[in-house]
């Protein structure tokens, strides 16, 4: 009998959402999305180990679903309301690090970051997978993960500090 | 030491504490004699602070009800009935430096602190203990927490992994609390900046080696000198003034 998922499946939600906002940029979009991979990991809750990292495993589905997703579409006419995710709130915990205009900033910066290197620095810098497990998510090698997210970190200090 | 190329790969994944004994060796080696290689090293541990602020300020807050409803009528139809799995079960994965803690620690330490190794003394297997759930792993624990809420600077807080010690407190231009503090064990340290508005968040740590039970300041410190700088740390708040910061910041 699989493992029970939902509980984790719920906790994981916002960060799920998060990570197909930075696919495919629109709400909606993104909603069915997460709901669609949802529905895929529950009815194949078997094929995931229980000891092994539940959100890993989550991130992988649902770039799959994308991907497959894309494959359906074709792609066109991908909506972009960036303008309905970009109110900000601020991070009150890395506040201290950063000004509101900083922080923007980076947002801006991040948008126009092509999308490869946008899915690398959500899963590395906000999501804290290594290297090696981002690897396992984009079906790529570690040193293409690698040479995207210093290239995007890159883009991001020589951006901010020109702010 | 061997040549090792300083590709930005490279200082990034130290950055990351993402690299094996060795090569983290002479990354440390070469930070360490280098400024322009520490600096390197603390852009990318920026970088990514910059981004793990900017993607938490986007869209963690709400998941629409409506698809948070359609995912519980989905798990109901899976699983209706049965008790979940609770959530201990989940274990965090083999690899990888900040993978191992964020199980326990779920987004809130890990992409603030990179370890930055400095000095001679740092082998291999210290890189691998730090990372495999030593004192990094404990900053953001909540005795760490409790000890930093409550403890003046200079005095020593025993902990069950270690002993801590507040440094020095500041107060930042935006009204955040942040303490300068080590966290020791036998045979490792840890200096680390933790700042606080709602709760404390570990936004800087270094990681040191200690010789026989001695603590060693190394070149460790400019780095530590340097980050609190760049966050704008004021005067550091000593006794009354410290007294009331907690107080207030306690409230």
């Amino acid at each position: 009998m699989p493992a029970a998922i939902g509980q984790e499946l719920v906790a994981l939600l916002p960060r799920l959402r998060r990570f197909a906002l930075v696919l495919c940029r629109s709400q909606p979009l993104a909603d069915d999305l997460v709901q669609g991979a949802c529905e895929r990991a529950l009815a194949n809750a078997d094929s995931w180990s229980p000891g092994t990292k539940f959100d890993a495993w989550m991130f992988r589905i649902l770039r799959n679903y994308w991907i497959d997703h894309l494959r359906r579409m074709r792609t066109e006419g991908m909506a972009e309301d960036l303008s309905q995710q970009t109110q900000l709130v601020g991070d009150p915990g890395e506040g201290p690090i950063l000004s509101r205009l900083v922080l923007s900033e980076v947002q801006r910066a991040i948008d126009h970051l092509p999308q490869e290197q946008r899915e690398v620095l959500l899963l590395v810098c906000a999501e804290d997978l290594s290297y090696r497990e981002t690897a396992e998510i984009l079906g790529v090698p570690i040193g293409t993960v690698m040479s995207r997210l210093a290239r995007a970190r890159k883009r991001l200090m020589e951006l901010t500090a020109a702010a | 030491m061997s040549q090792l190329h300083l590709s930005d790969e490279i200082l990034m994944a130290f950055a990351d504490g993402e690299l094996d004994g060795p090569t983290a060796t002479a990354m440390a080696k070469a930070m360490a004699e280098d400024p322009l290689v520490a600096k390197r090293v603390v852009e990318f541990q920026q970088s990514r602070r910059l981004a793990r602020s900017a993607f938490s300020a986007v869209s963690l807050p709400d998941v629409p009800p409506h698809l948070r409803a359609a995912v519980s009528a989905q798990i109901e139809a899976y699983e209706g009935g049965r008790k979940p799995s609770p959530a201990a079960d989940v274990k965090p994965l083999k690899s990888g430096w900040f993978g191992r803690r964020s199980s326990f620690v779920p987004m809130a330490l890990a992409a603030s602190i990179a370890a930055v190794a400095i000095g001679l003394g740092y082998f291999a297997g210290s890189w691998e203990r730090v990372g495999a759930g030593g004192l990094m792993a404990r900053l953001e624990s909540p005795m760490v927490h409790n000890a930093l809420s409550r403890s003046a600077a200079g005095q020593d807080v025993e902990l069950p992994f270690g002993r801590l010690r507040v440094i020095s407190t500041y107060h930042l231009a935006n009204g955040s609390l942040c303490r300068e503090f080590r966290l020791q064990a036998s045979r490792e340290a840890a200096e680390a900046v933790a700042c606080r508005r709602d709760e404390w968040k570990t936004t800087f740590a270094v990681a040191k080696v200690v010789n026989d039970g001695d603590y060693a300041p190394s070149g460790g410190d400019d780095l530590m000198a340097t980050y609190l700088q760049s966050i704008g740390a004021g005067e550091v708040l000593v006794g009354e003034a410290e007294a009331r910061a907690l107080a207030e910041a306690n409230r």
